[in-house]
């Protein structure tokens, strides 16, 4: 089980780095903490919803826990459900 | 790099609110000068509604409430219901102004400006109060898309308009730095909506391009919306996302679901709209429950994209297209008043330009020098070559001035809202005439010249105008005007300030500058004399002081601030006909023609605008003043005689100056003084390179440039060198001998 902290902004200039950990993650039961986030951009949200895709592929779990209230108020505006974004055991 | 992209577009929005502000007050004046035009009154109208859009977006609730109840009147306005008269036009002057105030306030986070609900109150009562909301398709010329589904049943029954809006960002909207969350929850405060986001595009994380767009949104919305209302949400991203708003009904929408089949076979009366036909099929659930993502019916061009990059939305948005937003309907006033292309740049940028190109100048006098001094024939290919290269340079050097200048349109109409409020503050009738806005200046300079314009503004209206009653008796019409100009003039800006006035009363300032102890009773003063008796420090001819000038702020601070940019201010009077104050300006901050003169071994450059003549010192000239100063004689006067080399340290003051060198300069305040040096070198234009960022202010220094032989010398600031002047010409052992 790996744990990845979010970022605080999850914007244009997060998202690369985020890719690229989730990239580096891949293959592993993964947990992240969205807790300190307080902005979740589209590009981000992207990423989030990719990697779950991945893992549902990949048959991993991906569980984001906690998450700051920005942060499932940003996806309810997106029109998203956590459950888009995870997999696995939470999802 | 932690830049804000959001701070960055909101920044931009802000310097559009600027053009658009200037188009606004463009048009005003237009209408006042009687053009009504459905065109001008669509400008002013628009340039208010884009505001008001921007604004929108950004949530700026006190902009947008103010735009709004603004665009209201004009609506009423720009659909003949309302004509214009002289009290509407003052009013929509001033509330463009407050706009501006609203604007400024939003961007600097400042709380909205006082007065601006009066003035809408005004406003409002010449429409008989508040008026009903904007009809914003009347706008865009948009034709609602409504229309393309006749079901007959829609237009009788009184129901909620159900918008759907399919939204598609590119990734290009993600790189500009716009993002969707800030539309979504700006499309949420609509009304209420029902948001469902299309995942199935998104590739797995391997072959994800992080920055590339795979979503798209489907927003439903209810309510009192228009579809404008939803348009300008999107004001700003339209060339960088797809969008599709098409409108159905809350009472039509879940009956048809299930009866309404308009499946694959487009609108048989509108062939060339087939992707409408989807909006009736994918009927709007107004019940909240998110469908699940997988039953959005993807459009039957969407298909194919699965993995791709979106491609640019073909035939399928191209119903929406013509009402793009504002732009439909802007597209014949952005013919009429096409803006020139131009291209924003950082002015750090320019100014870091601007640096490499003085070095070039100072790398090319080097250069020459060193050819110079290599005694090469004049007309041998090196000299040639450099001389072509030197024109070269001046060639670029005034090129990149020129990046630098700005038309001074924005500076005048900043005037034109001062005479607004000058006017109405002492009841006069004036009118501002501008001529030659388009003149370019450099942007430093506009920007110190707004306060001495400001104040000279105010001065014409309150003490140059006479009241409406004594001009109708001098036989000139009851509304004063005041002409701004600019033009160029033999390498410089000239701005003249001119009042049809009466003109100044010679008599009276002589009476104040003698009651002020300002000159002798029976000083003997030319004409041109007695008016510049205006700039001393603080004279007024006001009886009262007044609200508006006159609070101990004279023209002489005026004219400090004009020679701090190298300028001079002339008055010209005719009794009768009124003032004229001409300011000539330097074009630009960055070259200035200097004498370059040798003080103690040392080269310094002294500005020319500084100096009235040179001279040189005889015996005679020379008088004693005290046991450490000296006077000279010139020209009727004593002047005090400064050593630039004892002021600036190097070197004790000489025993006698009989012989010596002097410049002739003068101060703000008119007082002249001499300085010695002790040869002078030559006269010629240098680049400025500042001093402050790495040693502060230093006394009497105001920057320093490179010469020719790769010499660093001070360029000097005459008026704050003799400031803080000891004024030392003799030395102790010379007093005492003497």
């Amino acid at each position: 089980m790996t744990t990845i902290a979010l970022a605080s902004r999850l914007d244009l200039s997060q998202v690369t780095p985020l890719c690229t950990a989730l990239r580096g993650a891949s293959g592993a039961d993964l947990v992240l903490d969205a807790s300190a986030v307080t902005h979740l951009g589209g590009l981000a949200l992207q990423v989030l919803a990719s990697a779950a895709k991945s893992a549902r592929l990949a048959g991993t779990s991906l569980i984001i826990t906690p998450r700051s209230e920005a942060f499932d108020d940003a996806l309810a505006v997106f029109g998203v459900t956590p459950a888009d974004l995870q997999t696995g055991e939470a999802a | 790099m932690a830049t804000d992209p959001m701070a960055e577009i909101r920044a931009s929005f802000f310097v559009e609110c600027e053009e658009l502000l200037e188009s606004l007050q463009d048009a005003l004046s237009d209408m006042e000068e009687g053009n009504h035009d459905n065109e001008t009154i669509n400008i002013v109208f628009r340039a208010v509604h884009s505001i008001k859009g921007g604004a929108g977006a950004f949530g700026l609730d006190a902009l947008v409430g103010f735009a709004h109840r603004y665009e209201t009147v004009l609506d009423e306005l720009r659909s003949g219901r309302m004509t214009i008269t002289p009290e509407a036009m003052k009013l929509f002057f001033q509330a463009a102004d407050f706009l501006q105030d609203h604007v400024r306030a939003a961007r600097d986070a400042a709380p909205p400006p006082d007065g601006s609900e009066d003035c809408l109150v005004a406003l409002e009562a010449l429409i008989g109060g508040g008026a009903g909301p904007v009809v914003e398709e009347e706008v865009t010329d948009f034709q609602p898309m409504g229309l393309a589904f006749d079901f007959g049943t829609v237009e009788e029954t009184p129901t909620t308009p159900v918008w759907t809006v399919r939204f598609r960002p590119a990734a290009a909207l993600f790189s500009s730095g716009n993002e969707p969350l800030h539309l979504l929850r700006a499309l949420g405060k609509l009304g209420s909506c029902t948001t469902r986001c299309d995942l199935t595009r998104l590739p797995t994380l391997e072959s994800l391009d992080p920055e590339g767009s795979w979503l798209e949104w489907t927003v439903e919305i209810a309510g009192d919306v228009t579809d404008f209302d939803i348009r300008e949400v999107f004001d700003f991203v339209e060339d960088v996302c797809e969008i599709e708003i098409t409108q159905g009904t809350a009472e039509t929408a879940p009956s048809d679901a299930g009866g309404l089949s308009l499946p694959d076979f487009g609108l048989p009366g509108l062939p060339d709209l087939p992707p409408l036909a989807q909006d009736p099929e994918d009927p709007v659930p107004l019940a909240p429950a998110p469908a699940p993502r997988a039953e959005i019916v993807p459009m039957p061009k969407t298909e194919p994209r699965a993995e791709v990059p979106p491609p640019p939305f073909a035939a399928a948005d191209q119903p929406t297209a013509p009402a793009a937003g504002p732009a439909g309907g802007a597209a014949p006033r952005e013919a009429a008043s096409e803006p020139s292309a131009t291209v924003r740049v950082d002015l750090d940028r320019i100014d870091r330009l601007v640096n490499l190109v003085g070095e070039l100048v100072i790398n090319q006098a080097m250069l020459a020098q060193s050819v110079a001094e290599a005694g090469l024939p004049p007309n041998s290919a090196v000299m040639t070559g450099l001389e072509a290269f030197m024109m070269l340079t001046r060639d670029i050097q005034d090129s990149v001035m020129m990046i630098r200048a700005q038309p001074v349109k924005p500076l005048f109409q900043r005037m034109a809202r001062i005479v607004r409020e000058a006017s109405g503050a002492v009841g006069k009738e004036v009118r501002l005439r501008t001529e030659g806005e388009a003149t370019e200046v450099d942007k430093t300079v506009i920007e110190r010249l707004a306060d001495p314009l400001t104040h000279m503004i105010r001065n014409a209206v309150d003490h140059g105008l006479e009241r409406p009653d004594k001009r109708r008796a001098a036989g000139k019409t009851a509304e004063g005007v005041i002409t701004l100009s600019a033009q160029h003039r033999s390498g410089r800006v000239v701005i003249e300030v001119a009042d049809d006035g009466a003109g100044i009363n010679r008599p009276k300032v002589r009476e104040i500058a003698i009651s002020k102890g300002l000159i002798p009773p029976d000083a003997q003063l030319s004409d041109s004399e007695i008016d510049n008796l205006l700039f001393l420090p603080g004279f007024s001819t006001a009886d009262q002081v007044s609200a508006l000038s006159g609070r101990g702020v004279g023209m002489d601070v005026v004219r400090q601030a004009i020679q701090s940019l190298g300028g001079r201010i002339t008055i010209h009077s005719e009794p009768g006909k009124g003032t004229r104050f001409s300011i000539s300006l330097p074009l630009t901050l960055a070259v200035l023609d200097g004498m370059v003169v040798n003080v103690a071994g040392e080269t310094l450059v002294v500005p020319l605008s500084a100096i009235l003549e040179t001279a040189t010192l005889t015996d005679e000239d020379i008088r004693a003043l005290g046991p450490n100063t000296n006077v000279i004689h010139v020209r009727g006067a004593f002047v005090p005689l400064y050593d630039l080399g004892a002021e600036l340290g190097y070197r004790a003051p000489k025993s006698s100056y009989a012989g010596g060198i002097v410049l002739l300069t003068a101060q703000e305040n008119g007082t002249r003084s001499a300085l010695v040096v002790d040869s002078i070198l030559e006269q010629r234009q240098v680049v400025i390179k500042g001093l402050q960022r790495s040693y502060g202010h230093i006394p009497g220094v105001a920057a320093a440039t490179i010469l020719g032989d790769g010499q660093i010398a001070l360029i000097l600031d005459p008026p704050d060198l003799v400031q803080n002047a000891s004024g030392r010409t003799r030395s102790p052992a010379f007093a005492l001998a003497g």
